[in-house]
């Protein structure tokens, strides 16, 4: 998975909820990470500060009151994690817990691998509460591997006050769409905040426009090899992409401009529009002094489905000392206790129902809460974000694709048939 | 009780044609073998310590490489399939592979004439400057010595299409018609990150031969022009032999370099976009950590280093060759 920093360090955030604590117990020891018998070694994904790691700690104090399990916390950086993790895994004082990716790619290639700890049995005797389609992403070849991180959906923000200056209501086709960013071009703003210089936010863009398109059977027939990359609809929704570019609805060279600089770009109020994921409703509470409203991306004839993936998520390596410790420990990031808190804190949304009331949440993170749970529980109506779900070599063909398609490099049919075969391989 | 008498040791005259050349030992008549096996022992003592660094952190990881270029690792499989020849059979008819390697050709041409020109231009120019001499050699050398990374992070703020200052600054002088994205355009993306690489390296030539200059014979270069030489004659007739050895030096480094490119791609660009500025470390990056295909990354890695290795034995001769033939600087 290739996911913005932001999410990163949310999906690191959810899973770090367990670090730290005393310990009672006398059994288990970590995988060999922990200095003692009561100890887990728990890897994750590199914080984004000091603030994240301790606002964590405080809220792991009640589980480690109640565990006596003292989980020691290391984090690395998502690459170096790619590439040491497989080692760590199978040496004997590896991490007991870890938090990775949950695409076949990640920890579907860990559990092919005999690295990580079924879990399949534990769900059952905890109950673990999880959105059934959340609950597929970490089964592999039918057995249960993993607790399913935050789920992300990605689809269109807009100002609702600079849509109101224009007098122009949220777009819910793709000819209102087309209209909205005229008009918006006409008031000398830019119409869609953009940047595809990393690559992953172009396949977004074609995440979002092709669920709308496909609807979220659709998308699931293509992503399992049933469908065709060349169809209509991809070239469609590339060729989308490439008119909003030609007409300058992108801003100005968006493969130049980063993510960081693509979401200044919005909250500093120069672009009206903004197509990025759920993980950015945290930017815009903390940094906007605006009101932003969030829909799915217009679909061709009427209105679109969200895109959906998911963060990293807790597994447990086959060779820890203490499973029942690290069973433990992914109890508690499964409870309600702990998703109340990710969306209180971290404000992103666990991948199972969460009973928000009473809760202080942002009314935006409210209005995406609500809709993804009810079409999640409701099942079918969500589409799905790509780069998560496929394999490293097929979204690097997509990256690289978007932005060939951006930069005239490539027609969005000759994409169309690079992600074809790149599927075939 | 009289002391014994020293050992004699008589050298042995060298063999005619090449006196004094390496692998001529001097004969050890009068050293016992007790002596020489001590201090053959001694001299293993001294030596295990490189050599076992030299195992360790140089030999072992040459060869566990080699090992990985002739399976297909991917970073879990801790058996992975033998598949022999199949990496570099793949290479071979790897587009990218060759898309890349291009853009390494028009690095090292680039990367290389530009900071040599520019830094020999500058060294000549500062040549008869004594006043703040320092100042401006460490003025000219910090862009060399700022980690690639940070310059890398600046120069792209640099090339920011809305708010960079080359834009800006190109939109001042009534040049706006030239503002791009320059990083995101394929046509001018690759250029943009060898400018970085120029400046960075133009300073270390310039100190590099700034230094050879102070030690060119100026009597020379005074008889030169008595003689009538131009400018441009006695650059090229009575300077740049004397500094030739250290030119040569200079630019095997940037050449060199200019192989084994990483940082400032990875940074700037990601080797994008859709591959415009690739090269072949950051396609052997890619290939090895972003797609868990080890071997086939550690197979481009070895090919870089085999190409690198020949142009850098030759520059090493050719400028033992001027050293010889009585470079002075």
């Amino acid at each position: 998975m290739r996911s913005s920093p932001k999410v990163l360090m949310v999906s690191a955030c959810l899973l770090a909820t367990a670090c730290t604590g005393q310990t009672g117990s006398d059994d288990g020891g970590g995988g060999g990470g922990g200095d003692g018998a009561n100890t887990l070694r728990y890897l994750i994904e590199q914080l984004e500060d000091a603030d994240e790691l301790t606002r964590l700690e405080e809220h792991l104090a009640d589980f480690e009151e109640s565990s006596g399990i003292d989980v020691q916390v290391q984090q690395l950086d998502v690459d170096t994690m790619r590439t040491v993790l497989q080692t760590q895994l199978r040496a004997d004082d590896g991490p007991d817990v870890i938090s990775w990716g949950s695409g076949p790619g990640s920890g579907g290639a860990l559990a092919e691998a005999g690295l990580l700890y079924d879990l399949t049995d534990a769900y059952e005797e905890n109950g673990w509460e999880v959105y059934d389609f959340a609950k597929e992403r970490v089964t592999y070849d039918g057995r249960v591997y993993g607790i399913p991180g935050e789920l992300e959906t990605v689809g269109l923000y807009y100002n609702t006050q600079v849509l109101a200056d224009v007098g122009i209501d949220p777009p819910r086709t793709l000819d209102e769409l087309r209209a909205a960013c005229r008009t918006i071009s006409e008031a000398g703003l830019v119409p869609m905040a953009f940047g595809d210089q990393e690559g992953w936010p172009g396949s977004h863009l074609l995440s979002m426009a092709l669920s709308s398109a496909l609807g979220s059977d659709g998308m699931q027939a293509l992503l399992a090899g049933e469908g065709s990359w060349e169809s209509p609809e991809v070239v469609d929704a590339l060729t989308f992409w490439q008119e909003a570019n030609t007409n300058g609805w992108l801003g100005e060279s968006p493969v130049s401009i980063d993510y960081d600089t693509m979401t200044a770009l919005y909250i500093s109020g120069e672009a009206a529009m903004i197509p990025t994921g759920s993980w950015f409703v945290n930017d815009l509470a903390i940094g906007a002094d605006f009101e932003s409203g969030y829909v799915p991306f217009p679909a061709p004839d009427g209105e679109g489905v969200f895109a959906s993936g998911l963060g990293s998520g807790p597994f447990v390596s086959a060779n820890t000392d203490n499973p029942e410790g690290a069973i433990e420990l992914l109890d508690f990031l499964a409870s309600e206790e702990h998703a109340q808190w990710v969306v209180e804190n971290l404000q992103t949304i666990p991948a199972r129902p969460v009973d928000t009331a009473g809760l202080d949440v942002d009314p935006l993170l409210a209005q995406v809460l609500e809709e993804v749970s009810a079409l999640s529980e409701g099942g079918g109506g969500l589409g799905y974000n790509i780069d998560v779900l496929m394999p490293e070599a097929f979204n690097d063909v997509m990256f690289d694709g978007v932005q060939a398609v951006l930069t005239g490099q490539s027609t969005p049919a000759e994409v169309a048939a690079a992600l074809q075969a790149a599927s075939e391989q | 009780m009289s002391a014994a008498p020293a050992p004699t040791v008589t050298a042995v005259p060298a063999a005619p044609g090449r006196p004094g050349r390496r692998g001529r030992r001097p004969a050890r008549l009068g050293v016992s073998a007790a002596t020489r096996r001590q201090q053959a022992r001694l001299g293993v003592l001294l030596v295990a310590p490189a050599v076992a660094l030299m195992l360790v952190f140089l030999v072992f990881p040459v060869l566990n490489a080699v090992y990985y270029v002739f399976v297909d690792f991917d970073g879990l499989d801790v058996t992975p399939p033998w598949v022999g020849l199949g990496n570099f059979t793949e290479l071979a008819q790897d587009r990218q592979v060759w898309a890349a390697a291009w853009n390494n050709l028009i690095w090292i041409v680039l990367g290389t004439v530009g900071p040599l020109v520019l830094g020999l231009t500058l060294a000549l120019l500062l040549w008869g400057v004594r006043r703040g001499s320092t100042l401006y050699r460490i003025v000219f050398f910090l862009p060399y010595v700022l980690p690639q990374v940070a310059v890398g992070v600046v120069w792209g703020w640099i090339y920011a299409p809305t708010r960079g200052w080359l834009n800006r600054g190109l939109e001042a002088v009534g040049l706006g018609g030239l503002a791009r994205g320059w990083l995101g355009d394929p046509d001018t993306a690759l250029y943009a990150v060898i400018a970085t690489a120029v400046w960075t390296a133009t300073g270390f030539v310039f100190v590099i031969i700034l230094s050879a200059l102070r030690n060119v014979d100026t009597e020379q270069v005074d008889a030169a022009m008595l003689d009538g030489a131009g400018y441009l004659q006695r650059l090229r007739y009575v300077v740049l032999p004397q500094i030739r050895p250290v030119f040569l030096m200079v630019t095997a480094l940037t050449l060199i370099g200019g192989f084994a490119v990483f940082d400032l791609v990875f940074v700037m660009t990601g080797g994008g976009p859709a591959n415009a500025t690739e090269v072949l470390g950051t396609y052997a990056y890619s290939n090895a950590f972003q797609l868990s295909r080890i071997s086939y990354g550690t197979t481009l890695a070895l090919v870089v280093t085999a190409l690198a290795v020949p142009v850098a034995v030759w520059l090493d001769r050719l400028q033992r060759r001027a050293a010889l033939d009585g470079g002075g600087a």
